[in-house]
């Protein structure tokens, strides 16, 4: 391993940002914090991107690693030990003022620091941590934080940093315990689900004491009730506690469903959302992980199983899917002559966020019959295309959960229908000026007991029709949750809600 | 008809609406314009309105007190719009307001209510975008200056928002435009400084920034763009072109001490 003891701060900079921008997540939603006197910075639930870079990703935080020096080996991972690549460290001190004179001018809102394994997970937390505190105690900063927990690191070590920082995050990476073994040796499942359990149940503790509503399933996460492990089946999802979806006909299941309330995920807030500035919590804005998207053959059934898990289970704020790029050679990796699965992981995206926001399970999704997503269409058409049964649904009478599973419209709209029908029965051109995308809805829709005139109701047909916008959506790929927070409703905002 | 010509500010448009609505003239015989942007037409008639600050209080209590925060916020965004119909609109809407009261922001399906709806919104996501895009420079003395273009008069919308998360710093965003700052100097309080006073910051604005932390800020920002996933078109459709030019990363290092 090449060291290089004397580079300037440019060089590590660009040493450490090149390796650190494979993890996908640069979010800084979910913690509302005033600023303060005699300090800099504060944040905002909902989040702000600041730039955005050659590959279209949203960049809102200094996204840097504390050394790409690592003990590991990790198959996919550019900075596996067994590269031959120039390895770097940054000082607490650089690190402490890049992130200050980067918030000055409005360059980023905050920190995500990651770092290689630098010979123990001991000694890497440590710096980690002394990092943190020298930022937050010497230089003031109140800004936003995302900080990764160093699997196999002491659990006091954690636990302290998690009071300096706003977001924490461990990397599942790869789906199942076989694919980890087989890419990542030095990891298992246990160590990399111990950290996030840790940190999932001082969330819960937290919120407790600060008298917040708990989620549901939380009291049982207290009392350790949930074990880490199910019996690991050929195929299926090995987290514990996924639950089998088997019951079909939606509209009384999503109203008497609880939970789907507009612009909250319906796995229930694990996070404090807005906090005082005056005292430190226990990574308030929540944690999240990273899955790497076709490294191994799982399918994307098997991939929304696993982040429903994560969600009901480990209470994370949000999963987010990382297409594989092939960085090094090796003969375990697959080839992918087409560049990296990014339609895959828009398609994963897309279906993330209808679990989190609009009620769907897995289950209703894919099953283990059709385990892979539609490329030519979002997994809400092709659901509705699949249970045409359902539809037309009327506009003015729908409950707001129904709402939501009409292709076109989305979590503000359907808040929008809601309460302009109040006032008078909606037309279809009313539709569009809430923001419905008509194009997409008129196939799914009546208003006061009519359809559209001359629209198909053959499967065939509107499937063709969906199709056709969609293919020139999908050239762009921009609408998925990795390139801009505008994750409104990662954290119900208020204004944007009511807009 | 009568048509109230108000000052281009929103205590100018909100004093407008106190006079229109005091005038009892019933609404259909009001109008409201802007002065300077009004088509003297036939058939009307002119009244000048003086930005009065007790009216236009008078007239945000009422807002937010009958109808909403969230409708006061739409019509304070509409007066910063530069559209030349924005009094009238914001008259218009207000009918509908003090009518329905605080449902009114929900029934976007009449055209007033859209109308102030969409102007509003139009406002927000300018101030939001530059929220995100505005880019401090560092100038003698540790000041931040921050030059900008905007359609829209954002500034009185940008600066709560800086002042919240720096309150130590001085620092100061100039509308080149509108040839008017926002100046911070320490604490949550601000203030405007326009006409002659802003001369000197004109020279400043539309220079490249050269300083220590723009150059490793550009090192970072070509570092963290994954190359196997390079994608212009989705670029630039959240970072439209015309914000670039005032964006530190977009600058170009060039001549001098450029980058080896
Ligand atoms: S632990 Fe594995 S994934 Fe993490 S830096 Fe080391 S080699 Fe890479």
């Amino acid at each position: 391993m090449l060291i290089q003891e004397n580079l300037s701060t440019e060089e590590k900079l660009k040493i450490l940002t090149g390796a650190a921008r494979y993890d996908v997540a640069c979010t800084s939603s979910g913690v509302g914090r005033s600023g303060k006197e005699g300090s800099l910075g504060n944040s905002r639930p909902d989040g702000i991107c600041h730039s955005f870079a050659a590959d279209g990703r949203c960049i809102s935080l200094l996204k840097i690693l504390f050394t790409n020096q690592c003990i590991y080996d990790c198959r996919y991972c550019i900075n596996r030990r067994s590269n031959d690549t120039v390895r770097t460290a940054f000082t607490p001190d650089e690190i402490c003022r890049l992130t200050i004179e980067f918030y000055r001018r409005n360059y980023i809102e905050g920190l995500f620091l990651s770092s290689g394994v630098l010979d123990t997970p001991d000694y890497t937390m440590e710096q980690l941590y002394r990092t943190l505190y020298l930022l937050r105690n010497k230089y003031c900063f109140n800004g936003y934080i995302h900080v990764k927990a160093i699997p196999g690191a002491d659990p006091a070590l954690i636990e302290m940093t998690g009071f300096l920082a706003d977001r924490m995050s461990v990397n599942l990476e790869l789906p199942t315990a076989d694919g980890l073994k087989r890419l990542a040796p030095g990891k298992t499942r246990e160590k990399i689900l111990t950290p996030m359990r840790q940190i999932q149940l001082g969330i819960v503790r937290q919120m407790e004491k600060e008298g917040r509503q708990l989620p549901p399933g939380a009291s049982s996460v207290l009392k350790e009730g949930i074990p880490f492990f199910s019996q690991e089946k050929e195929g299926r999802a090995s987290l514990p506690g996924v639950r089998g979806n088997t019951r079909k006909n939606f509209p009384e299941r999503a109203v008497s469903r609880q939970g789907v309330i507009p612009g909250k995920s319906v796995y229930g807030g694990f996070g404090m959302g807005r906090i005082s500035n005056r005292r430190s919590y226990f990574v308030p804005a929540g944690q999240s992980t990273q899955l790497i998207v076709g490294a191994t053959s799982e399918s994307d059934y098997h991939m929304m199983r696993v982040a429903e898990a994560l969600y009901q289970n480990f209470g994370l704020k949000r999963v987010f899917y990382s297409a594989f790029i092939r960085v090094n050679d090796d003969s375990l990796l697959p080839e992918l002559p087409g560049g990296p699965p990014l339609l895959r992981e828009h398609r994963l995206y897309q279906a993330d966020w209808l679990m989190r926001y609009y009620g769907f399970q897995a289950g209703e999704l894919l099953d283990e019959r059709r385990p892979n997503f539609n490329i030519y269409l979002d997994p809400k058409c092709d659901w509705a295309l699949r249970n045409l049964a359902l539809f037309p649904v009327e506009i003015n009478r729908a409950p707001y959960e129904v709402l939501l599973r009409v292709p076109g419209i989305g979590v503000k709209s359907a808040m929008r229908i809601v309460s302009a029908r109040r006032q008078t029965a909606l037309r279809f051109e009313d539709l569009k000026k809430i923001g419905v995308v008509l194009k997409r809805a008129v196939y799914f829709i009546m208003c006061s007991g009519r359809m559209m005139e001359s629209v198909p109701i053959d499967e065939d047909a509107i499937a063709d029709r969906l199709i056709g916008a969609e293919r020139k959506k999908n050239l762009e790929l921009g609408g998925s949750g990795l390139y801009r927070q505008l994750s409104l409703f990662d954290d119900f905002h208020l204004e944007a809600v009511k807009k | 008809m009568m048509v109230f010509l108000c000052e281009n500010s929103p205590e100018g448009i909100f004093s407008g609406v106190y006079d229109a609505w005091m005038s009892r003239l019933g609404h259909k015989n009001v109008s409201l314009a802007v002065q300077g942007e009004y088509n003297y037409t036939l058939f009307s008639q002119c009244r000048e309105v003086e930005a009065c600050s007790w009216k236009a209080e008078k007239v945000v209590k009422a807002v937010r007190e009958k109808i909403s925060e969230l409708a006061y916020s739409w019509i304070y965004r509409c007066a910063l719009s530069p559209e030349p119909g924005r009094a009238d609109v914001i008259y218009r809407f207000l009918i509908y307001g003090f009518h329905i009261g605080s449902g009114v922001t929900g029934y976007l399906q009449i055209p007033e209510v859209h109308g102030a709806f969409a102007m509003n919104r139009a406002v927000a996501d300018e101030a939001h975008l530059l929220m995100e895009f505005v880019r401090f420079e560092e100038l003698a003395g540790g000041i931040l200056f921050a030059p900008i273009n905007p359609k829209n008069d954002v500034t009185a919308l940008l600066m709560p928002h800086f002042c919240d998360r720096m309150p130590e710093e001085r620092f100061i965003i100039y509308d080149e435009k509108r040839k008017r700052a926002g100046v911070h100097t320490g604490g949550r309080e601000w203030y405007f400084v326009s006409g002659e006073e802003t001369r000197p910051l004109s020279e400043l604005a539309g220079k490249t920034d050269r300083g220590e932390y723009a150059v490793l800020w550009r090192a970072f920002f070509s570092s963290i763009a994954v190359p196997e996933r390079k994608n212009p078109v989705c670029q630039r459709s959240h970072l439209p072109l015309h914000f670039r030019s005032r964006m530190t990363e977009f600058q170009q290092q060039a001549d001098g001490k450029s980058g080896k």
